[in-house]
């Protein structure tokens, strides 16, 4: 069967065979059905209406396969193909709980593609009509200019924001078809998007729209077709496809005074080195939908201070309320010293026994130096030393936090260079209605304060290169008088 | 023999609606009568207001939702009134349905099914999304420079109109499957003309207190009057 639908696509000859392994198959529902109960009932429910168990605790709320609604379509109506289903299925839904199901023989994956679409027969009966894209235009920075005038021009800025990081006007107006409010896209994390971050796959989003959100189709509200491509090109200019993360942390020793302002020109010299943040979920209340994924780490010293400038998003300067708004706030944690073994305090604040040492910054209020012996037993310390100046331009904020090398006293860590120091991250985006434990962290990282380079590097190559020289010459000249 | 009496009357409703379009005397010459219905909610208005926090030269500094407009007289605007179960050809008009101030204008519009005219007088972006389940649901973007967008709507139903931009703003779109209906005005009057005569059913819609029918006999050339009094 499979080999005569691949002689009849080389029959008609030109069809592009695409990347894809995957021939789009006629899945069994009733296989996909025992597929389903095995892999997809936890969150999608066993009527297919997004009410599994774990539902309650997701956001994104699971696919309600009951509505028949479909976000990821590369179709101009609202019936995606098998083929859209699939790769759902196959790649998952980046940014949400739906993970990648590659795992499953693809087999299976047809089948669940058969099932999914039997919750819905009368949606299906529609055939789909399959999006047709402009020609593409390949990435130039002529093409990424355009891109960015006809972003402005749409008004994409409207909902994600003047730079892309999802901090538009109308964030905290947006709803779904079914009345939960929803979050646009952080175009400067492609690799969040749900429907991929591969050009076509920006482009098809931006034709078709996302079904059941407030993202609308764009195909005939562009200036000219290009435009589609053009403003691909500069929606992919603003992030990587993939982040790259750190795994251990260097402070770059420097000679030039250290600057508070987190925009000086001095930090974008400093190598960047992002880490991911996940969600606090060890003890109650826990963060399962953390809105802080990423925080963007600089770090530098001189023989008297060291400074950190942390980056990350979020979408509004947050004013404490009292209720649901919280403060923004990061923090930086240490152990109070460090010893000789590979013992750390608990990462999630320390415990009794063993307390961490925190530098933890507020918007409004600055930093202050902290010890900590479990989450909510944070004791401020006195005669801070540690300084602090944030910004927050257009849904991201930027701080520098600095502090002398070396310590006063045992609670707090002295920084030496060459050595291992245990560094974690917390951060809490107060808008989001996170505050105590409902927060984003890390477990420990190794920062490494890197050895200052001295001027001998200039001197000691140059003289041995030299003696070498000199050495061989005598060599030379002794071989030529024994002759 | 059916198909003779089908394309008969196909061919007057033609005529009928060319007539109609063509001025309300001749068409009442020819037969018809017409409703004049009025309106009345006996509550309070309902306007939520919204601070706005964009567009403010273009959409004020506060949004209105007008869920319940109430005249002077009690009278209930933005109701459409329609003969039930009638039959007839499609209006020539084309509807249409403004954008302006970062609202929907009118606020409730009733067609035959067709196109629609949507336009964006507000120089700034705005996104047609609809909700229906007869029709295709539709989520355009319809940026500054895209003053006129043109929509189909074939079958017979009330689409909800909303903006996701400016999430307050909303709007109505009723399709009807004849051309017998109106919207009522600030007093809460409209006037439906060229009805057929005979015993009809007339109906009121209201997108927040809902629906009602009232049983009226239309007599040849003559108006008949007939008063709704929505309640909640």
């Amino acid at each position: 069967m499979r080999v005569a639908v691949v002689i009849g696509l080389l029959a008609l000859g030109g069809l592009p065979l695409s990347a894809s392994p995957s021939f789009a198959q006629a899945g069994d529902a009733n296989a996909g059905k025992v597929v389903y109960g095995r892999r997809c009932v936890g969150c999608h429910g066993v009527k297919g209406d997004g009410k599994g168990a774990a539902a309650e605790l997701l956001t994104p709320a699971p696919r309600d396969f009951t509505s028949g609604i479909y976000k990821i379509r590369s179709t101009a109506n609202k019936i995606p193909t098998d083929k859209d289903l699939f790769d759902v299925i196959t790649y998952g839904m980046p940014g949400t709980s739906m993970p990648p199901w590659s795992v499953l023989p693809e087999k299976d994956r047809w089948n669940l593609v058969a099932y999914v679409k039997s919750f819905t027969p009368e949606k299906f009966k529609e055939a789909p009509k399959k999006q047709g894209l402009p020609k593409e235009v390949a990435s130039s920075a002529e093409s990424i200019k355009r891109g960015k005038e006809m972003f402005e021009a749409i008004e994409c800025n409207k909902c994600h924001g003047a730079d892309g990081r999802a901090d538009g006007p109308s964030r905290p107006e947006l709803k779904d078809e079914w009345g939960q409010p929803i979050a646009p896209a952080n175009l400067t994390k492609r690799w969040t998007f749900r429907g991929g971050a591969s050009r076509v796959d920006i482009a098809t989003r931006l034709a078709t729209g996302i079904l059941g959100t407030p993202m609308p189709s764009f195909i005939d509200s562009v200036e000219k077709p290009d435009d589609i491509w053009h403003v691909t090109n500069y929606i992919a200019s603003l992030g990587p496809e993939s982040p790259s993360y750190a795994t251990l942390l260097t402070a770059s020793a420097v000679k030039d005074a250290i600057p508070d302002d987190p925009n000086a020109e001095f930090w974008r010299k400093i190598p960047v080195q992002h880490v991911p943040l996940m969600g606090q979920v060890i003890v109650d209340p826990r963060n399962f939908n953390p809105a802080i994924d990423l925080v963007s780490v600089r770090a530098a010293w001189d023989d008297k201070e060291i400074a950190f400038q942390l980056t990350w998003d979020d979408p509004t300067l947050s004013q404490p309320d009292g209720k649901q708004v919280s403060a923004d706030v990061i923090a930086l944690q240490f152990p109070p010293s460090v010893g000789t073994g590979t013992e750390r305090p608990y990462f999630l604040m320390g415990d009794t026994s063993d307390a961490v040492y925190q530098l933890r910054w507020e918007h409004g209020k600055g930093v202050v130096e902290a010890t900590a012996n479990g989450p909510g037993k944070i004791v401020p310390l006195e005669g801070s030393e540690a300084t602090g100046k944030g910004v927050f331009q257009n849904g991201q904020y930027r701080v520098v936090i600095k502090r002398p090398l070396a310590s006063k006293g045992a609670s707090r860590l002295t920084f030496r260079p060459g050595v291992f120091t245990p560094i974690a991250f917390q951060a809490w985006d107060g808008g989001a209605g996170e505050t105590g434990t409902k927060m984003s962290l890390t477990s420990w990282y190794y920062l490494r304060l890197e050895e200052p380079q001295s001027n001998r590097r200039f001197v000691i190559p140059p003289v041995v290169a030299l003696m070498t020289l000199a050495a061989m010459l005598l060599v030379v000249r002794a071989a030529n008088r024994r002759r | 023999m059916r198909k003779v009496i089908a394309a008969v009357a196909g061919l007057a409703l033609v005529v009928g609606g060319v007539a109609m379009t063509g001025g309300t005397r001749t068409a009442t010459a020819q037969g018809g009568g017409t409703i004049e219905a009025e309106v009345k909610y006996n509550g309070a208005a309902v306007i939520d207001k919204l601070k706005v926090n964009k567009d403010v030269e273009k959409c004020g500094t506060e949004a209105m939702i007008e869920k319940i407009v109430v005249g002077g007289t009690k009278g209930l605007a933005n109701a459409v009134v329609s003969v039930a179960g009638a039959k007839g050809a499609a209006t020539a008009k084309k509807a249409s349905v403004d954008q302006h101030g970062c609202k929907f204008v009118p606020h409730v519009t009733a067609m035959t099914a067709g196109e629609l005219e949507l336009k964006n007088s507000d120089d700034i972006l705005h996104n047609i999304h609809t909700y229906s389940t007869a029709n295709p649901s539709i989520n355009k973007a319809q940026p500054k420079f895209k003053k006129v967008m043109t929509e189909k709507f074939e079958k017979p139903e009330i689409i909800k109109l909303t903006c996701d931009v400016h999430s307050w703003m909303l709007g109505w779109v009723a399709v009807m499957p004849h051309p017998f209906f109106g919207v009522t005005d600030g007093n809460g009057v409209t006037k439906i003309e060229n009805v057929p005569p005979g015993k009809q059913t007339v109906e009121v819609w209201h997108e927040t207190l809902g629906k009602q029918t009232k049983e009226v006999e239309v007599k040849a050339g003559q108006t008949t009057k007939v008063a709704f009094e929505m309640k909640k």
